[in-house]
């Protein structure tokens, strides 16, 4: 009588209509006809939900997130809850790839910026667009500007921030020797954005995936480009 | 020991073959619940989506009434349009009580594509209201508010660049106030498409109706944009009086035009019911078919039970066991396969609900949104009472055959 008293107001629960809302994630639309476009060789892959409000230290990686893109989160799209998708691509038995997409809000709605990723190094495999509505999108979509980012690691990013300060000429600086797409003045905030994206997914997946082995480059990039600012 | 406890043993006693056919009885019970549920959660939302409609009737350009229906409550996008002039005739009726004109159209919007070689599109449902009339006739609009949402407002009437997005619209875009909205419009006679910049001055609350995918921005700019500029698409009414007579003498003094249709409500309600009727009636023939099946296994189960058991009912009668005895105890454990199955049928239709309306959704497209099952407790408390009247009328042949057995007979059959 005890368990049915208790089951009662339960199953009245769940009568209720369902008025909570989830913060948004980015998905692949088709994953299984995607990820066989990205990776002709696939033959199965597996997709893992991550959450920061989920891990044990999810709040301390919310931080650092923040800090390592340098800018705010978006207080409702790029909340603490919002779920992230990991997809491992396999063929048999070998882990030949790994893709990962994030929302950025861009100017004319959001923008979901995806990579797939090697396994091992967490080098830019390909960097793409999966819903860009910009004045700028048909640049930013092309070939020529997307292959740029091909090779380039998270720690290219954080060797960016001190280069651009202490050295902006020096040809170490493989972020800074990207050609920026003509976008025009329009198109300026969407390739911004895009860019942020990119970064964030990185970000991001050396959290979920490969155990913040970037971790290193950033605070040594912090570290000279303190010194340099010292100088 | 009781009867209630020696029904419940001997139930026990085969615990296979009570526990199928008490599965059995929920599935039936589990269906027509789910179907009753469908049938009055149906209803509700078609009346609850209507009555969120704000009018009463809509005068719009001659068609088929099916599109008219589904354009009325899911803001279809097999447009047809109107002359606006129409509005400003109509709107001198007495018997108004207030008009809004609206125009639709649909915009075009990237999709989502991870391909080189497609551009997926997707679209925009885009609404030309006058402000005032259409508030009027909808005042439970509000706008949202909170982090991203504060400071909603509707955009002045002769603005180009301001716009106001639906609920799921915002969702869908990740937009919030202040944000850019981009919406590609080919206009009305032209071949190249052209893309708009918006404003978002406010986006409105959840209001469960189509209202909630729609981006709403001024008639006289919607029209512009569309390169209609003297087209309507609806015009919603709400009458001072309203029924059936002043709905007919409205028509009379309407449909005179002969461009237009005059639809109503009740016949949008009549014409979506009507749609679903069939597809409801024979659900619930199977339904039905379910529960007479359930019922004669009931029947067949306690039937066996009692010819296995005849030697020991043999011998409770012969140690004084009264016919009364015997057929209370046959029909208590009838009674309690119905009524355990109707309860557990009950829980399966509540927690299934959700699977049921997604699968119902999944088939068919009903035109109304919120939920389209409702599973009320009057509906678990009439189907619990069927559940124990079937078990009483089931329990009435087995527990007369086995309280009518001789005992000596019944002893030496059962050797």
């Amino acid at each position: 009588m005890k368990h049915i008293a208790l089951l009662l107001p339960m199953l009245l629960l769940l009568l209720l209509p369902a008025r909570t809302f989830a913060a948004i994630g980015c998905t692949l639309s088709n994953p299984a006809q995607d990820l066989k476009y990205l990776y002709p060789e696939m033959t199965t892959y597996k997709e893992e939900l991550r959450q920061l409000d989920q891990m044990k230290n999810g709040a301390d990686l919310f931080k650092k997130l923040r800090a390592r893109l340098g800018s705010d989160l978006d207080p409702v799209y790029e909340s603490y809850e919002t779920p992230y998708t990991v997809y491992s691509i396999f063929k048999g038995g070998d882990l030949i790839g790994i893709v990962h997409g994030v929302n950025v809000p861009g100017k004319g709605g959001v923008i979901q910026v995806f990579i797939s990723a090697e396994p091992g190094s967490g080098e830019i495999k390909s960097f793409f667009f999966q819903r860009i509505e910009s004045p700028a999108a048909k640049a930013l979509k092309k070939k020529e500007f997307r292959e740029q980012f091909n090779g380039l690691t998270l720690a290219d990013f954080y060797k960016h921030d001190y280069f651009a300060v202490a050295e902006p000429t020096s040809d170490k600086d493989k972020v800074g020797r990207i050609a920026a797409p003509d976008v025009g003045e329009a198109g300026k905030q969407d390739y911004q954005a895009s860019l942020r994206g990119l970064r964030k997914n990185l970000v991001l997946l050396d959290m979920f995936v490969y155990g913040l082995k970037y971790e290193a480059y950033y605070q040594r990039s912090q570290e000279s480009l303190a010194k340099s600012k010292a100088k | 020991m009781n009867h209630i406890t020696l029904a419940s043993k001997n139930l026990l006693r085969r615990p296979v073959r009570s526990f199928l056919t008490v599965a059995g009885v929920s599935l039936a019970v589990a269906v027509a619940v789910s179907l009753g549920g469908f049938n009055l959660g149906y209803r509700q939302a078609l009346d609850h989506s209507i009555e969120r409609l704000g009018f009463q009737m809509m005068i719009m350009a001659k068609g088929c009434p099916y599109e008219a229906a589904t354009m009325m409550l899911k803001g279809g996008t097999g447009l047809l349009y109107l002359p606006a002039e129409i509005y400003g005739t109509v709107k001198s009726d007495e018997s108004i009580l207030s008009i809004t004109p609206i125009f639709v159209g649909v915009a075009a919007k990237e999709g989502s594509s991870i391909r080189d070689d497609e551009g997926t599109k997707s679209f925009s449902i885009i609404s030309g209201i006058d402000t005032a009339s259409f508030v009027t006739m909808k005042p439970w609009l509000q706008f949202k508010t909170g982090t991203g949402y504060d400071g909603g407002r509707w955009f002045s009437q002769d603005s180009t660049t301001e716009i106001v997005l639906g609920f799921e619209a915002a969702q869908y875009e990740q937009r919030k106030v202040g944000d850019t909205f981009y919406a590609t419009v080919t206009p009305n006679g032209q071949t190249e498409a052209k893309t708009h910049e918006f404003k978002i001055t406010g986006i409105l609350d959840r209001t469960g109706t189509q209202d909630d995918g729609t981006v709403f921005m001024p008639l006289k700019n919607a029209q512009t944009i569309f390169g209609r500029p003297t087209d309507l698409t609806i015009i919603g009414i709400k009458l001072k009086k309203f029924g059936a007579v002043e709905l007919r003498e409205f028509e009379g003094r309407w449909l005179k035009i002969p461009e237009v249709q005059v639809v109503s409500l009740e016949q949008v309600k009549g014409t979506l019911v009507s749609l679903v009727g069939t597809a409801q009636v024979m659900i619930a023939a199977v339904a039905i078919i379910a529960v007479i099946v359930a019922v004669i296994g009931v029947v067949n189960t306690i039937l066996m039970s009692v010819y296995e058991r005849t030697g020991e009912i043999g011998v409770m009668k012969a140690i004084g066991a009264y016919r009364s005895d015997i057929f209370k105890l046959i029909w208590l454990e009838t009674l309690a396969v119905c009524v355990t199955g109707g309860v557990l049928g009950c829980l399966m239709a509540i927690v299934g609900a959700s699977l049921v309306e997604a699968a119902i959704r999944a088939l068919i497209n009903l035109g109304v949104q919120g939920s389209i099952v409702s599973i009320t407790p009057g509906l678990v408390g009439g189907a619990l009472i069927v559940s124990i009247l079937l078990g009483f009328f089931a329990g009435l042949y087995p527990a007369w055959r086995a309280a009518s057995m001789r005992p000596i007979e019944a002893i030496r059959e059962g050797e």
